[in-house]
Formats: structure tokens, sequence, C-alpha cells
């Protein structure tokens, strides 16, 4: 087993995450941008924030799927079910400590419980499980992600047929 | 105490004279002499709205921001900008509060950004602001939340942050965000609406939005300076090139033909329609006004939106397209109570779906204009207009529901007529200078030649030898001076000539003229229109009246409201507005009077 289906597979994942969550903002289902979210840690331009925002939620994506495949790895098998699992306990961890938590400490135009007198415009928190983004956001995300990882799966599935 | 009594609400509704506008090439918000924000579209002008109380003014949502104490009120906009300033005066002082919509600069600001600055002049003035966002035309449940002390109003997709500064707690009470605060001289307070659209809200600092508020005022003083000048009424020239920069659909180029839905033609009747579209029927005088002021990317980008939009439809025209270009229109009724009890309220509009002739003379008129300006039409284009040319050739002699889009049977109306004619003579001119492929040249002169002849032996009353509303009838119709100024026929004609004297003397009212007369399908009945009164100003320039015509340009340009705008009717017995406002066709009458008076003083 290479790590290159998980690679294929984690671009692919990361395409059907990334068009679920852009479906549900336009559903009005949420307000979470992970693009926009992501670039703005390094631009403050809106325009090239989403570019820079797109290219870094490709790159993590590609990086979680080589965890997922260190994963697949250990327990020596890659069903499709496994894949979701993995990809619920992403999200989870995700809207749970990575957004919610990590995000604002390093992000330099999120607010946080840290926040203080500042000059700069200050980006939304997501709050826990992203809520603050729309009440559905959590279950929006956790339904993106765990197609994330069953994609994943399914690739090294099929490259291992 | 200088200032007036700001106009009393009935029922709780400003007179729509009383509204100002304020925008940033997205959308526009009105606002009432008394301070209270009373429209607002989000994210973008056709959009569902967060405050709609001049429909509704319990439901609809507003934000009012205003002193305690009874007032009285100055405004004006700031000069060369659409940043408005309002004025209040009470026994206890005087207060600026100065609304601007910024437009975002290199910095990362909001999707949206209202700015309320309050500046004390003098005294202490006690000041209340309170907000009731109503998102989706008051319809969506929305939720108010207070995050991080910043009040939060979130609906769906789309959320508010209340930034105050200097301007008092911020309090929610019962679906209301509010506070107050008082002021000093020197004192400066700012609560500014940052609003998001599918993403997260930001929260600026108050050091971005001073720089922001700044920049906006720069650029909108950037883009008057560049603007040709265009001899006399020079200052309702430019509030109007910057009443339609507003209605600019910054994305795309459209031109909104007003900023509101269903503002009513006549109070308590049927007559409210959505403006917040593009009407192909207004497209030569918008191309021409952008050019003749010197905006040649606005005209450019114009002119490129009316082709893509046409494209979806072609060769046939719808008489209207969305501001993206889209063709979809649907038109459904909102349950809101309506402006004064006039329902129904609409959204959406069933004129998309008619069928008027005289759209295709407007298209090829603006073709024309935009090729005799130097700017290049290629050969798809050319191609196209050709086909819309040979469209003309075969649907002239329908009827049709005419520029007035009445809901009575289709009728073979003069205007009509004439702008098939000119659809034909345009699109000759244009082969003549290569734009259009020749093989039916020919042909569209042919046919040109029997439109005039149905005009001058079927449009024309016996009686009064001048253009009737259609073919065999009496009836008068103001549109016909549309024909003159597109050119058709010869102005120093004598039926030309007679023809003006009749709409100026059984249509018009003072310097007021009403539409039409006879039947139009709807019950009730209308103010005077702005616009018309406008095409006779020019109409009579073109036939060689120019002192009747200067006369009149100086009464109509004293006829808007306080700031500048005009709606799309005044009632003529009390000067009341009418109708969608600020409505872009009157401002494009005027800029257009003014110009060619100008021109034939010259």
């Amino acid at each position: 087993m290479t790590v290159w289906p998980a690679l294929a597979g984690g671009f692919a994942g990361t395409l059907v995450l990334t068009t679920i969550l852009r479906t549900a903002s336009e559903l009005n289902l949420t307000r979470m941008d992970l693009p926009f979210l992501l670039g703005t840690a390094f631009t403050a331009d809106r325009a090239r924030a989403k570019a820079v925002g797109y290219a870094a939620h490709f790159v993590m994506g590609l990086a979680f799927a080589t965890g997922y495949y260190a994963l697949f790895l250990a327990v020596g098998r890659h069903d499709w079910w496994l894949g979701a699992a993995f990809g619920l306990g992403q999200g989870l961890f995700a809207g749970t400590v990575l957004v919610n938590v990590l995000l604002p400490l390093v992000h330099p135009r999120m607010g946080s419980p840290l926040s203080d007198a500042t000059t700069v415009a200050l980006l939304e928190s997501p709050g826990f499980m992203a809520r603050n983004y729309g009440l559905r956001t959590p279950a929006v995300s956790l339904v993106a992600h765990v197609l994330y990882g069953t994609v994943i799966a399914v690739f090294l599935t099929l490259a291992n047929r | 105490m200088p200032g007036r009594e700001p106009s009393p609400r009935r029922d709780g509704y400003a007179p729509l004279r009383a509204y100002a506008a304020i925008g940033d090439g997205r959308t526009i918000a009105l606002i009432a002499e008394d301070g209270s924000i009373d429209w607002l579209p989000l994210p973008n002008l056709d959009s569902p709205t967060v405050f709609a109380a001049v429909l509704d003014s319990e439901t609809g949502g507003c934000f009012t921001l205003a002193p305690t104490a009874p007032f009285r009120v100055a405004r004006r906009y700031l000069a060369d900008t659409n940043v408005l300033e309002t004025t209040f005066l009470t026994d206890d002082g005087e207060v600026r509060v100065v609304d601007a919509m910024t437009i975002l600069d290199e910095s990362l600001g909001p999707f949206r950004e209202l700015q309320r600055r309050v500046e004390g002049i003098a005294g202490r003035v006690s000041m209340r602001w309170q907000l009731h966002p109503r998102f989706g035309y008051g319809q969506r449940p929305t939720r108010l939340e207070l995050r991080a002390g910043v009040p939060i109003a979130v609906s769906g997709g789309d959320a508010l942050a209340i930034c105050a500064f200097d301007a008092g707690r911020p309090q929610i009470e019962g679906g209301v965000v509010g506070g107050c605060f008082e002021t000093s001289p020197g004192s400066r307070s700012v609560v500014a609406l940052c609003m998001a659209h599918q993403e997260p809200l930001l929260f600026p600092a108050r050091a971005e939005l001073d720089a922001r508020f700044d920049r906006t005022v720069a650029a909108w003083r950037t883009w008057v300076a560049a603007r040709a000048p265009v001899g006399p009424w020079q200052g309702a020239v430019t509030r109007s090139a910057l009443a339609l920069k507003l209605l600019v659909h910054a994305p795309s180029g459209a031109v909104a033909a007003a900023a509101t839905t269903s503002l009513p033609e006549q109070i308590g009747g049927e007559r409210n329609w959505d403006y917040r579209f593009c009407w192909v029927r207004d497209s030569a005088f918008t191309l021409d006004s952008l050019l003749r002021l010197g905006c040649a990317p606005e005209a450019q980008a114009y002119f490129w939106w009316l082709v893509h939009a046409s494209q979806l439809t072609r060769p046939r025209l719808q008489p209207l397209y969305r501001l993206d270009g889209g063709a979809r229109a649907t038109e459904s009724s909102l349950p809101l109570r309506g402006y004064l009890g006039s329902l129904p309220v609409r959204i959406g509009n069933a004129a998309a779906g008619q069928r008027q002739l005289d759209t295709y003379g407007e298209l090829l008129q603006t073709a024309w204009l935009y090729a005799d300006a130097g700017q290049y039409i290629d050969p798809d284009i050319g191609a196209r207009l050709a086909d819309i040319a040979d469209l003309v050739c075969r649907l002239w002699r329908e009827p049709d529901a005419g520029i007035w889009e009445v809901r009575s049977a289709p009728a073979h109306f003069t205007h009509s007529k004439m702008m098939c004619w000119v659809a034909l003579d345009r699109a000759g001119r244009l082969a003549d200078h290569g734009a259009l492929p020749r093989p039916h040249v020919a042909e569209w002169r042919r046919q040109a030649e029997e439109i005039g002849e149905f005009i001058e032996l079927r449009c024309v009353s016996e009686r009064r030898d001048g253009y009737t509303r259609s073919a065999g009838s009496e009836e008068l119709d103001a549109s016909v001076l549309l024909g003159l100024l597109s050119g058709y026929g010869d102005p120093r004609s004598a039926r030309w000539g007679r023809t003006v004297e009749t709409v100026r003397r059984e249509l018009g009212h003072g310097p007021y003229v009403y539409r039409y007369t006879g039947e139009d399908g709807l019950a009730g009945g209308e103010g005077a229109f702005v616009s018309c009164s406008f095409w006779l100003a020019e109409a009579l320039a073109r036939v060689g009246r120019l002192a009747d015509a200067t006369a009149l340009m100086n009464d109509l340009v004293e006829l808007g409201n306080d700031v500048g705008l005009f709606a799309e009717e005044i009632e003529p017995s009390t000067g009341a507005f009418l109708g969608n406002l600020p409505q872009g066709l009157s401002h494009l009458s005027l800029i257009s009077a003014a110009t060619a008076i100008a021109e034939e003083s010259a």
C-alpha cells in the first residue's frame, strides 16, 4: 500500500468537503468560509485571501490524508466505514480544538479570549463547534469531514484491489 | 433656530420626499429626515432587506438615530459625495450625524459597512439609537445576542455586528439593540453596522473606521472631479450623476431602475412595482448620459452587461434583466403592510415576460451611440445586432405592451413603432460603419420606410395633426417625445412642433407632465411622471423653443427633494413624491435635458 492513493483521495476528499461547505453556505446553513478564514491569516486583501486560503486548504487536506494513511497502516485496514469514522473524529477535533481553540490563538486577525484593544479588524471567532457561524455549522462540518475520510478510504481500497 | 421641522410621519411612514440615499455600488440605504434608516437590502440592492420600515413600519425593521428631545433638521450631501450630513438642532444644542456606506479598500473590512458618525457641535445633546434588524423583508427569524459586548444579529447566512464607539453601552431588549449617549462640543461617536454574508463577521477597529470613511469621501470626490462639465444646472447634474452611480451595480455594470420596490404610484393603490432590475428601455439614455459625463469605463461596462444579458434571450429581448444579467424575474407578493397600506408589495417583475417592441430600438440606439463614441463593436456582437434588426422586421407589425408596460390588451403604440424605426435606421447606419454585416441593409431600410408610413398614416390625430398614443386613437402619450429625442423625423417639422405643444398643453400641469391619457389595465390614477417633464424640456429645445425649454428646466430642477433626489413621480397638487426612489430614469432624463439644452444654446 503506497501513500499515493491516499494523497489522491485527500485531494478528492478536500474537493468534496469544500463543495459541501460552499453549498451549505449558499443554502444559508452556515457562514463558515474556510478559505477566507485560512487566507486572512496571511493577507488582508479579500480576493488574495480566498486564493491563498483555497491553496492552504488543499495543502492541509493532503497533509491530513498522509495522517489517515499512517492510521490505516497502523490498524492494517482501510474500509470505507473506518475512513468515515476517522473523518468524524477529525470533524469533532476540528470543531472543538483546532478551529475553536488553536486557530484564534495563531490567527493574527481573529478575536480570542486573549484579545485586547487593537487597531486592526478582528474576525469573528468560531466558538464551540463553530456555532458562531450558524447553529447548523457543526452538522454541515461533520458530514463534510465524514465524506472526506470516506473518500480517502475508498481511494485506498480501489488502489489495492 | 435654523433648520426646519422634520416632515411628520403618518401611521409610522415618513413622506417619500423625506428620504436621502447612501450606497456603495452594491446596495443602497434610504434615510429619512428624522434620522431613521428605513430601507437596506443586503448584501446587494436586489437582495432581501434587513430594514424595510418604508414598506411596513411595524415589522419591516429600521435603524433610528436622533436626539431624544424635539429637534429641527437641516440636510445636505457632503460636497461631491454620496455621504449624507444631517444636522439636528435642539433647545440643548446642535449635533451633526454623517451617514456613509463605506467603500472597501485594501484593509480587511466587513463585507458591507454602514457608518453613522455623530459629532457634537454645540451644547449637550442627548442622543438615542435603536436598531430593529429584520432580515428577509422582515420575514426571517432574527437572533440577537451579545458577543464580547458587541451586539450581533444573525439570520441564516447573514449577520450584522453593531460596533458602537463612544455611543453608549449597547443593550438588547425585545428584539431591539440600542444605546443612549450625550454629545458635547467636539465629541465624536460612531455606530457602525458591519455586515457579513456567507462568511464570518469582521469587527473593525475605530481607527480603521475613520480611515475608511475618509477614503470613501475622497473616492466620491475623485470620481466627481473626473466628470466632464455639462453647462448650466451643474449642481443638479452632478447630484444626478452621483445618484446614478449609486444605482450602478458595481460587479456587473448594470444600472438599476431604482433602489426600492413597491413604493406606490398612488397612495393605497396597486401600482407598486419592483424596480431593482435593469431595463433595456433606459439603455440609450444611460449610455448617452455616461458618455456625456465622461464615464467611459462605466459606459463600456454597461454596454457589455447589456450585450451579455441579452445573449440569454437573443435575438428576442426582455424588457428587463436582473442586475447580475439573469433573465428570471418571477413576480410574487410579500406579506408586508405596504407603504401607507399600498398593496401588494411585490418582488420580481412580471413585465420581464412582456413584449415591448421599443426595447429593440433602445438597444440599437445604444449600440449606435457606443460605436459613434469610437468604441469597438466586434463582429460577433455585430452579427447578433443584425439578428435583432432582422427580428424587428418580422415583429414591428405586432401590437405590444409599450414602454409603460400596460397590463391592458396589447396595442400598436406609437412610441414602440417609432423605436422600431430607430432600430432599423441605426442598424443601417452601423452597417455603413462596418459594425454590422451588410446583407440585409436594403431590407432594413425598406422596412423602416414602411414603419414610417404606418406612423404617419395611422398614429397621427387628424384633429391635432400630432402623434397620438397608439394607432387609430385620439389618446395622448408623452412617450412619443422619446421618438423625437431618439431621432425619428425632423425635429423642426410642424408635426413635431404641434405634438410637443399638445403634450405640454394637455398632459402638462405647470412643470409637471402626466404620462398618458386612456386605459392601462390597472385601477386608480397616478402622479405626474418626472421623466416626462424632462423629456418635454429637451423636446422644446430640439424643436427650437429654447427659452421655453430653459424656463421649464429652471422650474424642474427645483422639484427635487432637499438633497436633490427625484422619485419616479410627483403629485402636482402637493409636491409629494410617489413611486420608487431614487429613480434612475428621472435623473438620466435630467442629465439628458440639461446637456441637450446646453448644446442647443451653444
